[in-house]
């Protein structure tokens, strides 16, 4: 084994399975391991992943992890003890916002307000000012720092956020506090809110400051453990972390804006997507990855994934920008149960990795959706699963008498069908929060379905919405990970600058956007990447003078005048809002630029090597009535193979249940295509 | 099976077109009061103006109230309304709200056949009138609130009536604003209008509107089998509103809920007369109030749509605050549902004993600050205009409390007061302070919410405010023995001393202020459930440790005392709740032949030693409770020299669910803090 650095390393740690993807540059060669998740100990899947290949450490050129550690422990509340500190009289924003319960509770008499991540008694006022328009008011008085971090070492605080009023203007009196309680408070991480997001609205700011500083110690713990036993063990390469803009970022970059991590899992997959339709020719698609606890889906139209900058996520407002990925919590993984009115229920709760469905056989004892399709024999019990499970049929069935009992019926299969169907539709509705909602038709997409189990569900998730098309990329449990192999470097950048067109200077926009296009630059050439592959595109955030909500429109810094831009964003208004107000005036808002480092991505070719068509083995399987089914080896089936549903695909990463009506054709990329004639 | 999902993929879809309206909407709008506000709602309307489908965040204030104007609109021009027509609404006394709230009905066509209606009402933030924002707590005619529009065509086959829209405008402050908001809605009837053209494509139109028709009997049939499971029988309940705006008499609703089978009569009878103050709403409002509980109560998860409406019947005789005619101001529209609102929770709540729920901040809390804007040149700025409308603490229930500064389950999700950055940027004043108001919550074995204390320094030469709000004077109620939450109050602060801004709290016309002057809003606390001597020591120890209340007030009315570590002192805590206790007074009630009123208080006589103890002069405000009451009974103290006990009459018998010989804890009803 030689130690030139060969190996492109993609690696997705979910909540049941750690997946990764090594590309051998030398071979052209692609392997997958896939190991169960150690829950409070990501980095031990990791490493246990790098085992399963033989992968030497010092032979790995490139590594990308996806990392669910930051939205883990906001899940689970398990943060650090944080601290806020804001201008005096406004500790309670965070707390009660603009009034708005943002959480649903319409007609809802028994709603309740999720409790803040930092409560009232560690939030803590300065008497500072800043106004609007960018001037101090009052300056910070430093005795009112040194007494503010001794009630901070009192009060064992562990992070602390920095959000003051109009910081996005003018952030000197935060810089201020930041820096005087840094040098007396070392080694305790601050999240300054204008420095993470310099955008207009404390709320959001602060917010968003309060989940960075929460969330920092656990996410710096995590990456410096990772980072470790990495270079122990004589890693070489640089060690990124996938962000939530669908880019690859450093770890210093990770730790410092831990907000950018809560997609890391999922845009990996969207990445991966992408790539598999593309090359199936076929440019718009819902992605549909399906694991062990949760399920994300995004819609990709043209084969761009929509970002979204104002989010949510629990509840708390996050401005950030990210991939526009919709997540329920339900997954393969998620219990079976039957509610107060005698109606059968799935999830929120899982039984994750530990102790797992109960088929799994590592204790579990409530029934799943894995366990429903164990029973239906959607599932084999013949023949180990990824990871080397083993399922067992018998704790299964343990599992669905006791169901059945309190469901007051004896017919197993019926049972399992039925929950089975109301996680589809639960599925369903996931798709349709992010097509119909959003302005599309599903039926205008292909479904890519991915992850552990949504090659399991995503035909029958496709005919619940009409949806004709199913793409099944190949190794789908690794997709994340795939996608994370071929991301490139990217950073995401706001300025709050702008005036109206009549009155901003070209030449100073150009000044602006160039300081962050260096910045960009800098930070890209940081992270080891050349300047010739680098790519900066800007978007301006624009309104009509009087509006607030702004359109993002592309510009060019060449472009000689405002001409173009105003066109573009008349245009934009006309196309979403139903008119445009072209004898008012335009005026920018905020410069964005995403700044791209181009990465070597492998020449992918997932074309199997078989050659001839494959014989089946059959087994009956629950299709409304026990089914004699056709079982493929996914490894078995050659590019243009061509079968009908029903049929079983095996492979490692998962499992592909084509229901009946569905014809497949292997594709040349290794894909399989399903379609439903009309 | 194949039908289900199609129903279901119909009823997504129609609340997709809603919640796209919304989202363009808030997007695309020029007053902040939409953008960040969000004072709008979005629907669609069958051409009879039946309810389809609202949004997710939409306002059932707002919407339970379209049917009625579109009925009106298609009244007014059955048979003549085409391709490219457009209307405009507002009128109250045609299914209007107030004036603020514009109503724009755009017409969606079938083969030719006029199938739906995009309702959109936004809250313009001025409609003209005599103050600037156009609601004001002291007015005492419409014309004064500003323009009124009674269902008019504004747009005929595509050819708009510019005449009209620009009279429109033209009498409104801001025209730029308004003209914009104008604008908005026409973008978004029209996005709408597509995406309904796209669905008929999609799912055929006939099959399309008939799976509308299957929803709304679906959501009926439902309806109907919740109401069903309620015990039949008559239920009543009383309360009351500050005042009219310009005397200090409060208004009294009153409400005979009958439960029958699977239908609800809501009977309004009996309500205090129309006022020549803001106080008044039009026809469409009670329906609007009684449904937005029953939906709450007995369906909320189902989307909205008319079949939930078609079990309930109202009777509201015209005349009456609550079913005012021309031309009774008609501003106070959030105040006067907000009573039917509270109406609704008591008398339900007594058939639903589980579903009680603690009174809130009783109305809109309209707040403006207004002036000419600042120039560094002396030129003409135009004006600024700050509208807010704070939330206060939510009621608490049997088995939580309320919640702090948030919007409560009939009211929607929306804004109530803006980013203080943006406040900063667009209007000459500074924030100074805004955070939860301590201790205003109500007590209660679970306490309502509290409310919010947000100030506001006026930093331009001068600025005129104007209120219109609730609650100022009669505090939001407990239930099953809670008490009451803290009045809203609205003061401005000048050179350190407090000024009150009007004779009568709560209702502000165009109240000069100076530069430097500081506005002081409180918003009131939710009402309490339940016994606060009950209440979980731990509970209150949390309360203390956050500061939602005092360890004084802990003491004082939870009867829970600390030791000098802070932690909760068993023996003093028993020892107080013992003492709180014994110092309450419990009496038995008399049987009356009859309620007695003066003029529209609740006349309760109280034995002179009785008030004595209780502290009550002739006039105060009292109430009786009890733990298996729904809200407790107000009224007023008339000192009587003799006897022992507090007569009631039939119907305060029946609102508090009390019969001769009962025992009953007889209290003052005073703003918690």
């Amino acid at each position: 084994m030689t130690t030139t650095p060969r190996y492109i390393i993609g690696i997705d740690v979910g909540g049941t399975f750690t997946d990764l993807l090594a590309f051998d540059t030398a071979t052209d060669q692609l392997l997958s391991a896939k190991v169960p998740s150690l829950p409070g100990a990501q980095w031990q899947g990791v490493l246990g992943a790098l085992a399963e290949l033989e992968i030497p450490f010092e032979a790995i050129r490139a590594f990308v992890h996806g990392t669910t550690i930051a939205t883990n422990a906001l899940l689970e509340r398990k943060g650090a003890r944080t601290a806020l500190v804001t201008t005096k009289g406004f500790r309670d924003v965070i707390e009660i916002g603009k009034g708005r319960r943002l959480t649903g509770g319409i007609f809802d008499t028994t709603w309740q307000r999720e409790p803040p991540l930092v409560p009232r008694d560690r939030r803590f006022e300065i008497d500072e000012r800043t106004t609007a328009d960018g001037s101090v008011l009052k300056e910070v008085a430093l005795a009112d720092i040194e007494q503010l971090a001794q009630l901070l070492r009192d009060q064992d605080i562990e992070t602390i956020a920095v959000a003051f009023l109009n910081s996005y203007v003018n952030a000197t009196n935060e810089q201020a506090v930041v820096a005087a309680l840094g040098a007396r408070l070392q080694g305790i991480p601050i999240t300054q809110s204008a420095r993470l997001i310099p955008e207009r609205g404390e709320f959001e700011r602060t917010s968003t400051a309060v989940l960075n500083a929460y969330l920092a110690p656990v996410v710096r713990k995590y990456l410096r453990t990772l980072a470790g036993v990495l270079s122990e063990r004589g890693i070489r390469a640089p060690v990124n972390i996938m962000g939530s803009n669908g880019g690859a970022m450093t770890l210093d970059i990770a730790a410092e804006q831990c907000v950018a991590t809560f997609l890391s899992g999922p845009v990996g997959g969207v990445g991966g997507a992408i790539r598999v339709s593309e090359q199936a020719d076929i440019r718009d698609v819902i992605t549909f990855d399906m694991g062990g606890t949760s399920t994300d889906v995004a819609l990709v139209k043209n084969l761009m994934p929509r970002m979204s900058h104002d989010n949510q996520i629990d509840a708390y407002p996050l401005r950030y920008p990210q991939l526009d990925i919709h997540t329920i919590g339900a997954g393969g993984g998620s219990i079976v149960w039957i509610g107060a009115d005698q109606t059968l229920q799935i999830g929120p709760r899982s039984a994750g990795a530990l102790p797992g469905p109960a088929c799994y056989g590592r204790g579990g004892t409530e029934p799943t959706i894995s366990d429903a399709n164990l029973l239906l024999g959607r599932l084999s019990s013949d023949r180990a699963l990824a990871g080397g499970l083993q399922l067992d049929l018998a704790a299964a069935r343990a599992a669905f008498d006791t169901l059945a009992t309190a469901a007051g019926t004896d017919d197993l299969s019926a049972l399992a069908n039925a929950a089975i169907a109301v996680a589809v539709a639960k599925m369903a509705g996931a798709v349709r929060e992010v097509s119909v909602h959003r302005g599309f038709d599903p039926r205008d997409f292909a479904l890519v379905a991915f992850g552990g189990a949504g090659p399991m569900h995503g035909f029958l998730v496709a005919e619940e919405l009409g949806m004709a098309r199913v793409i099944v990329p190949r190794y789908p449990g690794h997709l994340s990970a795939l996608g994370q192999m071929v991301a490139d470097a990217r950073r995401d950048f706001v300025k709050a600058w702008g005036g109206r067109l009549s009155t901003v200077a070209l030449d100073d926009l150009r000044a602006e956007a160039e300081t962050l296009r260096r910045e960009g630059e800098a930070q890209l050439t940081a992270d080891g990447i050349a300047v010739a592959r680098h790519r900066h595109e800007f978007v301006l955030d624009m309104r009509y003078a009087g509006q607030s909500f702004t359109l993002p429109v592309a510009w060019r810094p060449a472009d000689p005048d405002f001409t173009a831009l105003r066109q573009s964003f008349d245009a934009a208004h006309e196309e979403t809002f139903g008119y445009a107000d072209r004898t008012n005036e335009a005026e920018i808002v905020n410069i964005r630029l995403v700044s791209i480092g181009e990465v070597d991505k492998p020449a992918l070719n997932f074309a199997p090597d078989a050659q001839s068509a494959p014989t089946p083995r059959r087994r009956k399987v629950w299709f409304g009535g026990w089914t004699d089914t056709a079982i493929y080896d996914r490894a078995d089936l050659p590019v243009g193979f061509v079968f009908s549903g029903p049929a079983i695909i095996e492979e490692a990463g998962g499992t592909s249940i084509v229901p009946p009506g569905w014809t497949v054709r292997v594709h040349e990329s290794g894909a399989m295509i399903g379609e439903l004639p009309e | 099976m194949k039908e289900i999902g199609r129903l279901e993929l119909i009823r997504e879809s129609l609340v997709a077109v809603v919640n796209e309206m919304r989202a363009n909407v808030i997007r695309s709008s020029y007053s902040s009061i939409i953008y960040e506000g969000h004072d709008f709602s979005c629907a669609l309307v069958m051409a009879d103006g039946r309810l389809v489908a609202q949004g997710d965040a939409d306002n059932p204030i707002h919407i339970f109230a379209v049917p009625y104007s579109t009925a009106e609109v298609a009244k007014t021009f059955a048979g003549d309304i085409h391709p490219g027509d457009i209307f405009l609404h507002n009128d109250p006394y045609t299914g209007g709200t107030h004036l603020n709230d514009v109503l724009m009905l755009y017409p969606v066509f079938h083969e030719g056949r006029l199938a739906l209606f995009t309702a959109t009402r936004c809250h313009w933030g001025d409609v003209g009138g005599m103050t600037p924002g156009s609601l004001s707590g002291r007015v005492t005619e419409v014309y004064q609130e500003g323009l009124r529009i009674v269902p008019t065509r504004i747009c005929e086959r595509g050819r708009m009536n510019e005449a009209f829209i620009n009279l429109l405008l033209d009498n409104m402050r801001i025209r730029e604003e308004r003209r914009g908001d104008f604008n908005t809605m026409l973008g978004a009837s029209r996005k709408a209008a597509e995406h309904i053209g796209r669905l008929f494509k999609r799912f055929g139109g006939h099959a399309f509107l008939d799976s509308i028709e299957e929803l709304i009997a679906r959501s009926e049939r439902l309806m109907r089998a919740r109401i069903s499971d309620i015990p039949d029988g008559v239920y009543q309940a009383e309360g009351y509103l500050d005042s009219n705006g310009h005397s200090p008499e409060p208004l009294v609703g009153r409400l005979k809920l009958t439960v029958t089978g699977d239908r609800m009569i809501a009977d309004f009878t009996g309500s205090s007369p129309q006022t020549g103050g803001p106080t008044n709403v039009g026809p469409a409002m009670a329906l609007n109030a009684v449904a937005s509980v029953v939906k709450s109560y007995l369906d909320p998860q189902t989307p909205v749509n008319h079949g939930s409406f078609n079990p309930l019947q109202v009777i509201n005789p015209p005349g009456s605050f609550l079913n005012a005619t021309l031309p009774a101001p008609c501003g106070g529209m959030v105040e006067c549902r907000a009573i039917m609102v509270a109406l609704m929770v008591s008398a339900l709540g007594q058939a639903l004993p589980e579903r009680l729920i603690g009174d809130l901040k009783g109305g809109a809390n309209h707040v403006y600050m207004s002036g000419p804007r600042p120039s560094g040149d002396g030129s003409k700025a135009g004006l600024f205009l700050l509208y807010e409308y704070p939330a206060g603490g939510t009621g608490a229930t049997r088995s939580n409390d309320g919640n702090h500064v948030v919007r409560a389950f009939p009211e929607g999700d929306f804004n109530t007061v803006q980013a203080a950055e943006i406040v900063e940027m667009q209007c000459p004043v500074r924030v100074e302070h805004y955070g939860i108001r301590e201790g205003s919550c109500g007590d209660g074995m679970f306490r309502g919410g509290c409310g919010m204390r947000r100030d506001i320094r006026i930093l331009a030469d001068e600025a005129s405010l104007s209120v219109l709000a609730d609650h100022a004077i009669i505090p939001p109620f407990g239930v099953a023995g809670g008490h009451s939450g803290a009045l809203n109050s609205f003061v401005v602060l000048r050179d350190g001393e407090v000024i009150a801004p009007s004779p009568i709290a709560g209702k502000v016309g165009g109240f000069k202020l100076q530069k430097g002057d500081i506005v002081r809003m409180e918003s009131a606390g939710g009402g309490g459930y339940g016994d606060p001597l009950d209440r979980d020591p731990a509970r209150v120890a949390h309360d203390v440790l956050l500061g939602y209340v005092s360890a004084e007030d802990a003491l004082k009315r939870y009867g829970v005392a600390f030791a000098s570590s802070g932690e909760v002192d068993a023996p003093a805590t028993s020892d107080a709740r013992a003492r709180l206790r014994k110092a309450r007074l419990e009496l038995a009630i008399n049987s009356a032949d009859a309620d007695t009123y003066d003029g529209a208080r609740r006349r309760m006589e109280v034995p002179r030693a009785i008030a004595d103890r209780l502290g009550l002069a002739d006039g105060d405000l009292m109430e009786l409770a009890t733990a298996t009451s729904g809200s407790a009974l107000r009224g007023w103290v008339r000192i009587a020299e003799g006897g022992e006990n507090v007569s009631l009459g039939p119907t305060g018998r029946a609102v508090l669910g009390v019969k001769a010989g009962d025992t009953v804890e007889v209290r003052a009803a005073r703003s918690a803090t």
